[in-house]
């Protein structure tokens, strides 16, 4: 039987407050939604084994331990900001469907996330499709802003769980097979 | 870590881990110890990375410090969960110690300051998305009808049944200013999509002869000044809710017209012959007795039992005892958020004092009571003192009913208070404290008020 690598990765959940950041890391890491808003402060980390995926590029299996850090929808970029997202292999960038200034309000943090970690992985999440009545210039903004950082785009629901560990799962291979 | 430095950090209270270049720690302080054993973790790891795991994606960087490469690595905020499901906020903050290849890691433990912090945000971001949107609105608006009293509860028990039936007519009866309009607004969003129109419409406040073209809305021409074609509020709040305030006060030739459109569904604008088909929850309201107004022939019977398919009786403030206290706790926190303030509560005096006060106007008493003292008062805790025009009115007593009568010419409001307060100040002997009980004000709007009038 192929040994498998386990490797440890930081990554980053992005973006403006009350888009459901810490909705999408319950949902995945434990599987359970909370209908409450709670803001965070600062910064809280939670763990979680991802599937073993195999590296396109010696055919090895590997398998991720995400270190999954949910941050604060942060107003300013200061230094403990850059502390923050500093040591990230990739992150999952979030906006609000049915608030789409958030999508503007989110480029400031891909933005500051990429001059941090060049190299990390972004994956542009639209995110309360369960309620979003869909809009065509809303999809096509968010499809723009995760063109600009070559991100996959993908639409969830933390409240039904649809496409959050698909996100997961495909973050997860993107930065085993690229980085 | 020399001695002073050790002294400093334990007169802080602030943890202290020394580590050496494998991220193995070799010493900590008592402080650390305790920091740590208050996170609930079972056993000391000696590995950093496996104590701080949101250190991992920076051993690099860390490896600098230690090499005197770079400062500082500082995190901030870094929430903790114990066993017990008490959270936790550390501060970190990673320098180069004086021993070469090793590093000292800070530990703050900041839960209280982050905690308000978290407050703070908490009720900034809340009124943020209630105003911007419509499903934390439905959300919030669901758990907005505060209080533990059975009476509460039955209230919330049939909202609860009724947002299953968006097509029931109801009915809600109670005092003025206990929350009929926010039940209804509770009903519609707890029964509807979020996009659906909730129109609120005073039958008292709009003018008799307006009434009509309002409700139905007019077409071109329909009368004198008609010069387009307007929709009424009942084509407005198709496949939504409708909400007549005061119902007790609709004429009661346009009680026939609105009973109609109950029974038929469908309505014409003025001066039209075709009939509009009008898909609405009709919800109305009125702090009347309507059974006694039928009696008296004030209000049609058929569209009294039209409107009344469920009836939901709001109670009284007096009637809720302790809820009395948790919706002033909540007001507070409303104001304190709308006045930047930091009232952090009442005084158990002046909890009694709420508790004792009959609230002849409900709720909205309450409310404009606390905004009052909010506005006018720096400090915190709303004590009796501030309170002070509630306690010398009796219990259970009942407001004064006296009718003031507005001459034919008409009067100068600014003028009228100025006097009132000169013939209060001049009763009570000047004691700005008596006159402020006379006028029901504190002491503060009453000196607000002086200033104001350039009085004394």
């Amino acid at each position: 039987m192929a040994k498998t690598t386990l490797i440890k990765k930081k990554i980053c959940l992005l973006g403006p407050f009350a888009v459901g950041k810490t909705s999408l890391a319950e949902r995945f890491v434990y599987d359970r939604f909370d209908e409450k808003y709670l803001t965070t402060i600062g910064v809280k980390i939670s763990q979680k084994v991802l599937p073993p995926f195999k590296n396109d590029r010696d055919g090895q299996l590997r398998q991720h331990t995400f270190l999954i850090w949910d941050i604060a929808g942060l107003e300013k970029f200061d230094r403990v900001a850059e502390n923050y997202f500093r040591g990230a292999a990739g992150a999952l960038a979030v906006a609000d469907l049915t608030r789409p200034e958030t999508i503007e309000d989110l480029v400031k943090f891909c933005e500051k996330f990429s001059s941090i970690n060049p190299k990390a992985t972004i994956i542009v999440l639209g995110n309360k499709s369960d309620i979003f009545q869909r809009d065509e210039t809303t999809l096509a903004e968010l499809q723009k802003m995760a063109g600009e950082y070559s991100a996959d785009m993908l639409l969830t629901s933390a409240k039904t769980g649809e496409q959050v560990e698909n996100a997961f799962v495909m973050l997860s291979n993107a930065i085993g097979n690229y980085q | 870590m020399n001695q002073t430095l050790r002294r400093l950090l334990a007169s802080q209270n602030m943890g202290a881990l020394l580590f050496d270049t494998q991220f193995t720690i070799v010493k900590t302080n008592p402080e650390a110890v305790k920091i740590i054993k208050s996170l609930g973790q079972a056993t000391f790891e000696t590995d950093l990375l496996s104590l701080f795991p949101e250190l991992i994606g920076n051993e690099s960087f860390i490896a600098d410090i230690l090499n005197q490469k770079e400062d500082n690595f500082r995190l901030d905020f870094i929430s903790r969960l114990n066993d017990k499901g008490q959270s936790f906020f550390l501060n970190l903050l990673l320098l180069p110690d004086e021993e070469p290849g090793h590093g000292l890691l800070i530990l703050e433990d900041v839960t209280t300051s982050t905690q308000a912090l978290q407050a703070m945000n908490q009720q900034r971001y809340e009124l943020f998305l209630y105003k911007r949107d419509p499903q934390f609105r439905k959300n919030l608006l669901s758990e907005s009808l505060l209080g533990n009293t059975e009476k509460i509860q039955r209230v919330r028990q049939t909202i609860l049944k009724l947002s299953k039936v968006p097509s029931a007519t109801v009915l809600l009866l109670g005092e003025t200013g206990c929350g009929k309009n926010l039940a209804a607004r509770v009903i519609h969003y707890s029964s509807m999509p979020t996009d659906s129109p909730f129109v609120d419409i005073n039958c008292a406040a709009l003018p008799e002869h307006l009434i009509e073209s309002e409700l139905f809305g007019y077409e071109k021409g329909a009368f004198t000044h008609a010069t387009t074609s307007r929709r009424g509020l009942f084509e407005e709040a198709h496949n939504g809710t409708i909400f007549l305030d005061e119902i007790g006060e609709l004429p009661l030739n346009l009680q026939a017209k609105l009973l109609s459109v109950l029974e038929t569904k469908k309505f014409r604008r003025l001066g039209s012959n075709l009939a509009i088909d009008i898909n609405a929850r009709i919800i109305s309201a009125t702090n009347r007795n309507l059974q006694e107004e039928v009696e008296k022939r004030n209000f049609r019977e058929d569209l009294y039992y039209r409107l009344n398919v469920v009836s939901i009786t709001l109670p009284p403030l007096r009637e809720l005892g302790e809820d009395i206290i948790l919706l002033a706790e909540h007001l507070r926190k409303i104001y304190n958020i709308e006045f930047k303030s930091q009232f952090k509560g009442f005084t158990d005096d002046a909890r009694q004092i709420l508790l004792n006060y009959p609230w002849p106007g409900n709720v909205r008493e309450l409310s404009n009571c606390l905004e009052r003292i909010m506005i006018f008062t720096e400090k915190d805790w709303i004590e009796a003192s501030d309170l002070a025009m509630l306690a010398s009115k009796p219990m259970h007593s009942t407001q004064s009913s006296q009718q003031w009568v507005i001459p034919p010419n008409g009067i100068i409001l600014e003028d009228v208070e100025r006097q009132l307060i000169e013939s209060a100040l001049k009763q009570a002997g000047n004691n700005k404290t008596k006159a402020s009980r006379l006028l029901g004000l504190s002491r503060d709007t009453l000196r607000y008020r002086l200033e104001k009038h350039q009085l004394g």
